[in-house]
């Protein structure tokens, strides 16, 4: 879910949309898609940073007017018969700005001043970019009490949780996320039971 | 206007029992919608139609049917048919057969991979109204690499158009004479061009490749213009084109869907000493397309023919020959369509055969008609917004230079009309 090694470099997306909160992106040709609940950062020339998590992949036609059908052909072979099939397509995916970097390179995990650029490119997280955005996590906060009810928040949490662990958090950090989800819905017990029993 | 009640035909129509409920009062209007056509008066006129075209059919099969009949039975001669239609020099367009008239050939396998490019056209046709004197000639160009993963090419290229750009010399002529049919013929030139460098730039050495384009090769349209030297012009320019797919070796057809031709027809009627006066015995009056419907089976192609247009005449080694084809959609529809082909393709049976290929295997994955020409088309056309941003930075344009814009045709359009 984290891309390493060369991949981790390179834009994967370019926002197409964009508010304080939220912005859709257009994923680069031949770049990879990026996973429901991965990490990305948008970058601005000033030194600025948004840094957002996928919460919507779209998969689509690009002309508002032609749909896709069904062809009955493996990808294979519409890539040698039909080519344009797959050229018309485009996919897309909104994400939730949960954190932002000033001028100054400080992390604050709070919405952003400005929204992300449009046109802006998008880089997938790094393991250490991951790792950084911990404690106090006042992002779940935002993220759980987002009102938009096409945002899946408590399946974002459960993937979210998951990265911390997997991008090599101390046991203390992971504890830490535990206990504020915890809280965000000590009012809920099935809500917060239904969550901890999909985290790995 | 009391003569025009009767016209008038008054509906009335009523919302739900349900919803107007008991004490709905008379002052509530019906919608009322009024057509201006008398329904009463045009059902009488419907009387006869029927039994009218049960007639007409009958008479269309027996045409349909002397004039398969004759198509088989000319097999023998059609060399000397050709002669004698060219002794009788009749006015109609009658085709030249290159092989014996009833000849069908199944299709072979298409090549892969093989390169198949295609061109179309759009314009925004200059406007008396609005100044400066400009237009828009919009191309579509389509390169698909089959049987590879090669990435497709999918662009469009805009002309704009004004003097001192394009025709300079004929410029006025474009708007003296009918200035659709030049715009057009402009188009249809610069989309023969545009195929040939789409051509040339995505070929690959040793790898098979067709051309094609949209409608006919035959450029009948400029004919018409009244305009000899423009006409030569265009013609020559068209021909030049042509003549470089010959120098490149690259294919080059067109695809006309729904055919109306009727030069095998024609051919056909020398050889049954058909005359305008024959009557009901003639077989005028049929397309050629109805004739292969019934002896094409899906698949297969007619005998080549070379068409006679007069406009032939300055084509030469690159003169039109056609053939029709039974083509199939993957959806199960099916229709005879006419594939044109200069005389140098037509002459080399390979590439007939592989042209052959390539337009029913597009013609199937077109759902009837070829994809590669949807997708040119797609590219190619101009949205009505497009018009509308078009003739805004026709102004801007204008403007920009401290002249003032005669008036946009956005403002124009969006003009109510008044009764």
């Amino acid at each position: 879910m984290i891309p390493t090694g060369k991949l981790m470099h390179q834009r994967i997306a370019e926002i197409v949309e964009s508010c304080t909160n939220q912005f859709v992106a257009e994923v680069s040709r031949g770049a990879e898609i990026p996973a429901f609940g991965s990490w990305v950062h948008v970058p601005t020339p000033d030194g600025r940073e948004v840094y957002a998590v996928v919460s919507h992949v779209e998969i689509g036609s690009i002309e508002p007017g032609r749909r896709a059908v069904a062809f009955g052909k493996t990808t294979d072979e519409l890539r040698k018969e039909m080519p344009h099939v797959l050229e018309l397509l485009r996919t897309t995916f909104r994400a939730q700005v949960l954190a932002f970097k000033d001028a100054r390179g400080v992390l604050r995990q709070t919405l952003p001043p400005f929204p992300a650029d449009i046109h802006g490119f998008v880089y997938p997280c790094t393991e250490d970019q991951v790792r950084v955005l911990g404690s106090p996590y006042d992002f779940l906060r935002m993220l759980a009490r987002n009102a938009d009810p096409a945002v899946p928040v408590d399946e974002l949490l459960v993937v979210i949780f998951n990265q911390i662990r997997k991008a090599g958090g101390t046991r203390e950090a992971v504890v830490e996320a535990g206990r504020v989800i915890g809280r965000l819905f000590n009012d809920d017990h099935e809500r917060l039971q239904s969550i901890l029993r999909r985290i790995d | 206007m009391a003569s025009l009640a009767p016209f008038t035909h008054r509906f009335y129509i009523y919302s739900k029992p349900a919803q107007r409920g008991l004490n709905a009062s008379f002052s509530e209007a019906p919608e009322e919608v009024s057509l201006m056509l008398d329904l009463s008066r045009l059902q009488s006129q419907f009387s006869d139609f029927g039994s009218y075209q049960v007639q007409e059919e009958a008479i269309r099969e027996q045409r349909l049917r002397r004039a398969i009949q004759a198509l088989r039975e000319c097999r023998t001669a059609w060399e000397d048919l050709n002669d004698r239609a060219r002794a009788a020099n009749p006015k109609w367009l009658v085709g030249r057969a290159q092989e014996s008239p009833d000849t069908t050939c199944p299709c072979g396998p298409r090549p892969t991979p093989i390169t198949v490019v295609a061109t179309d056209g759009s314009q925004i046709f200059p406007d008396r109204n609005i100044e400066p004197t400009c237009y828009l000639l919009n191309i579509g160009r389509i390169a698909f690499q089959y049987g590879t993963h090669e990435r497709p090419l999918m662009e469009s290229a805009p002309f704009f158009r004004y003097r001192s750009v394009d025709l300079e010399d004929h410029f006025d002529d474009v708007f003296e004479t009918s200035t659709a049919e030049i715009v057009s013929a402009l188009r249809d030139g610069l989309e023969l061009e545009a195929l040939l460098d789409v051509a040339e730039s995505v070929r690959i050495a040793g790898r098979p490749i067709v051309a094609m384009a949209d409608g006919t090769l035959i450029r009948w349209m400029v004919r018409r213009m009244h305009n000899r030297a423009l006409e030569e012009r265009l013609i020559a320019r068209y021909t030049e084109t042509l003549a470089g797919f010959r120098n490149q070796g690259i294919p080059v057809c067109s695809y006309i869907s729904m055919p109306n031709g009727t030069e095998v027809v024609n051919l056909l009627r020398v050889f049954l000493g058909d005359t305008d006066d024959a009557g009901e015995e003639s077989i005028k009056g049929l397309v050629d397309r109805k004739i292969f419907e019934c002896t094409l089976g899906i698949g297969e192609r007619s005998a080549i023919f070379e068409s006679s247009s007069h406009i032939q005449q300055d084509y030469g080694e690159d003169r039109i020959c056609f053939f029709y084809v039974h083509v199939a959609s993957e959806r199960g529809g099916a229709e005879i369509g006419r594939v044109e082909i200069p005389l140098w393709v037509a002459g080399d049976a390979s590439l007939v055969d592989m042209v052959h290929a390539v337009i029913l295997s597009e013609c199937e994955k077109g759902d009837g008609y070829p994809v590669i020409l949807s997708e040119a088309h797609q590219q190619a056309v101009v949205r009505a917004r497009e018009r509308d941003i078009f003739y805004e930075m026709v102004d801007g344009a204008v403007t920009r230079v401290g002249l003032a814009a005669f008036g946009s045709r956005k403002a124009a359009s969006k003009r109510t009309p008044r009764v």
